[in-house]
């Protein structure tokens, strides 16, 4: 029996078969974009633009607002230095993973924290507009939470920021695949993904949208401008120095194609079902489940057993999940399980419920072992 | 063959313009801007029939595709015109 694999938050390791293909490809008829007229670098050109293209329909994006980046965490580098100086407030929710923590911090940025009930709009939303009123100069919020699958009211959080006229950052990390996503609609300044996860791209390629104004974080050609001492002003050229992962952009663009196909909003549905399923087999196997109303298809549980040897006896049976703190200590602290961390089963497009049946037959038996 | 050209400062509003002008039924062909009328060095430009040259114009306006500048190509010779 083949790997049961449930660690969908981590990356979407199976991909649709056109991925593969499309790199391939890519590998052998592409050269770089931008830098020539002749055909392969027409091919790059095409694939990158397509890319560019499709993912701006998807998320209600023009393509030049599309910026490539090598994965989520450099997008919302690029957007926290965007956005925020050092000393400022800045709003995040309890959930937030340490690739927007980490950036506030070194900018020396001051987190204000809001909405630390798992599951909860209404706290959510209440705290967050606590924190607007306080006169923050920006807000980061994640639009699910990687480690429990908390869907946080984002187009509400939003309305809340144009309110306040308070700029704002989403996260769309685990949302981007299964949730809707509109840079339009949001009225965001910055949406960050990564490509390698619900977007169903390779690992090296991520998706940051931007409608305000962006600050480089890498200087470099662009192959436009090349008198000027500066970065171009304009987008995408702006955030694009050097070459891009042209390969990995042509895998990206096949996975954007399977998720037009499919609709993200129906595999996340589908996703959120067998979640569902487990965390009520996980219940009735007396682990401690996390899950609400408010939930994707990914569910954490904790435990009498130590996550890690709970993960790694797990993953001897095939299947595949991931433990700790999944880079996430302020969402464990608002959670209370800091101490003990979690084990994360997420599902992906792939899962089935044979996997998720199997996989509760496989923790029944460690219960009782 | 004439034609005319229509610059753009970088390759992905050049690009925008192209799937702009393919649905407007224009033909338009990317290119690298010859380097005698390039902005501040490399850019990309959008070769259009003298036919449409009135549509393209139109098409690109309307969906706020940001061309710089507009050339008469006449063989080599490149003449810069004002739409």
């Amino acid at each position: 029996m083949g790997m049961i694999y449930l660690d969908n938050g981590a990356t979407s390791f199976q991909k649709p078969r056109e991925v593969e293909m499309a790199m391939h490809w890519a590998l052998s008829h592409c050269a770089s974009v931008g830098r020539g007229g002749y055909r392969q670098a027409e091919n790059a050109a095409k694939i990158v633009y397509a890319c560019r293209e499709l993912a701006g329909e998807l998320f209600d994006a023009l393509p030049e607002q599309v910026v490539f980046t090598m994965n989520c965490t450099h997008g919302l580098n690029i957007a926290i230095r965007s956005l925020v100086r050092p000393g400022d407030r800045v709003a995040v929710s309890g959930f937030e993973h340490n690739a927007v923590m980490r950036p506030l911090y070194a900018l020396g940025a001051r987190p204000v924290i809001f909405g630390r009930k798992l599951f909860d709009w209404e706290n959510t939303l209440q705290e967050l507009e606590k924190a607007l009123q306080s006169g923050v100069k920006a807000a980061v919020f994640t639009q699910v939470s990687n480690v429990f699958g908390y869907v946080l009211p984002v187009e509400q959080m939003g309305a809340l920021c144009r309110r306040y006229r308070v700029p704002f950052i989403v996260d769309a990390a685990q949302g981007a695949g299964s949730c809707r996503v509109s840079l339009k609609e949001w009225g965001a300044d910055f949406v960050a993904m990564p490509g390698h996860k619900g977007l169903l791209g390779p690992q090296g390629t991520g998706i940051l949208l931007c409608a305000g104004n962006a600050e480089p974080l890498l200087y470099g050609g662009t192959g436009s401008h090349s008198e000027e001492h500066a970065m171009p002003g304009e987008l995408p050229d702006r955030l694009e120095a050097g070459t891009l992962n042209v390969t990995g952009i042509a895998g990206l663009l096949e996975g954007l194609r399977y998720l037009k196909r499919n609709g993200a909003e129906n595999i996340g549905s589908r996703e959120k079902e067998l979640a569902a399923v487990l965390s009520r087999g996980m219940a009735q196997l007396d682990y401690q489940v996390f899950s609400g109303e408010h939930q994707s298809g990914t569910v954490s549980m904790g435990g009498n057993e130590d996550c890690e040897l709970l993960a790694e006896r797990l993953g001897a049976m095939g299947v595949a999940v991931r433990a700790g703190l999944h880079c996430a200590p302020l969402a464990h602290d608002s959670a209370g399980t800091l101490k003990t961390g979690t084990v994360r089963f997420s599902t992906g497009p792939f899962t089935t419920r044979r996997d998720v049946e199997r996989t509760l037959e496989i923790l029944g038996k460690i219960r009782v072992s | 063959m004439n034609g005319y050209l229509f610059t753009f400062r970088s390759i992905t509003p050049a690009q925008r313009g192209e799937a702009v002008l393919r649905r407007r039924g224009v033909d338009a062909a990317l290119r690298r801007t010859p380097r005698s009328i390039a902005d501040k060095g490399c850019g990309y430009a959008l070769r259009v029939s003298t036919l449409q040259l009135n549509r393209a114009v139109s098409a690109l306006r309307e969906q706020n595709v940001p061309f710089q500048r507009v050339y008469l190509q006449t063989g080599e010779q490149l003449e810069e015109v004002w739409v």
